[in-house]
């Protein structure tokens, strides 16, 4: 294993994008880091800059206008890194759809400026604090 | 004021409305053309001390409606006024914002989806649609396009 990626799978120091959600997921995304969850002991830290990021949690479709503020926010974390999709939103569109203002999911998006970007999902409407740690764990195995 | 007197004050209005339906105690529907819907809200505001909650816009079958929220909190009252605007093709109507900042807003946000434009609005620009959405298409008229 490379150093990069042991670093990243030692202590994964995230990025929350909101590129249209609902409000919900971010909660649930905020709640994680509450006592009660509390995902700092496992070494996941909220960080305030993509470039110190090693993974992005991306919640809610990718509407008109944050689709190239994603992109760059992407474009602008240190690879390699993982992009969570969390919620049904970021994952599928969910229940926004058929609105005017959707391009498409959140891999969609990021498969058009780089088809090797590698992409977690985390369904549910919000998905628990649990489900994210989870999911963050079964990724982190996976890579 | 009780609940005679609140009724008593908006039947004071009932020369620019085209009905006042009342189905509860507490819940007014007054219909108004929308050149009168300024008029309206501004009694309602400033004399009555109506609080303003929000404003909806409805694409109707033959106008389109404006509805103002008002809620009078004395009584827990709440009165709708339903202004129609019956120009489909230039849609206006008097903005309320000058005497009603809060509605500043709302409008702004009605004009950029549905494309009706407020007359001595102070700033209406765009506001929730996108930077690179095309000028005059308006997503929530019935006419677009899905
Ligand atoms: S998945 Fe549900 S909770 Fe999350 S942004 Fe979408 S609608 Fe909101």
């Amino acid at each position: 294993m490379s150093w990069k990626l042991w670093s990243l799978k030692k202590s994964p120091w995230v990025f929350h994008v909101n590129t249209g959600a609902c409000n919900n997921c971010d909660i649930e995304v905020v709640n994680c880091l509450t006592p009660k969850f509390d995902v700092e002991r496992f070494g996941i830290k909220l960080v305030g800059t993509p470039r110190h990021a090693d993974a992005l949690l991306v919640t809610g479709v990718v509407t008109r206008q944050a689709a190239p503020r994603l992109i760059r926010a992407y474009q602008q974390t240190p690879k390699p890194c993982v992009v969570f999709a969390i919620g049904a939103c970021a994952c599928n569109l969910g229940i926004f759809r058929k609105g005017y203002h959707v391009v498409g999911p959140v891999d969609k998006i990021l498969r058009e400026v780089d088809p090797n970007a590698i992409i977690a999902y985390v369904p549910g409407c919000p998905p628990k604090p649990e489900a994210m740690i989870s999911g963050v764990i079964k990724a982190l195995g996976a890579i | 004021m009780n609940d005679q007197e609140l009724r008593d004050e908006i039947e004071k209005m009932s020369n620019k409305l085209i009905a006042i339906e009342q189905p509860l105690r507490n819940r007014y529907f007054l219909s108004c053309e929308s050149q009168n819907a300024h008029d309206v809200c501004r009694f309602l505001f400033e004399d009555v001390r109506a609080r303003f909650v929000i404003a909806t816009a409805i694409d109707s079958d033959d106008c389109y409606e404006i509805l103002y929220h008002f809620a009078y909190d004395e009584l827990g009252t709440i009165i709708h006024i339903k202004a129609h605007i019956r120009d489909r093709e230039n849609p206006s109507i008097e903005s309320i914002a000058p005497f009603l900042p809060g509605a500043e807003w709302i409008e702004r946000e009605i004009h950029d989806v549905m494309g009706i434009v407020f007359v001595n609005h102070p700033r209406l620009e765009r506001l929730i649609l996108a930077d690179d959405w095309p000028d005059g298409v308006y997503p929530l008229r019935k006419e677009a396009k899905r």
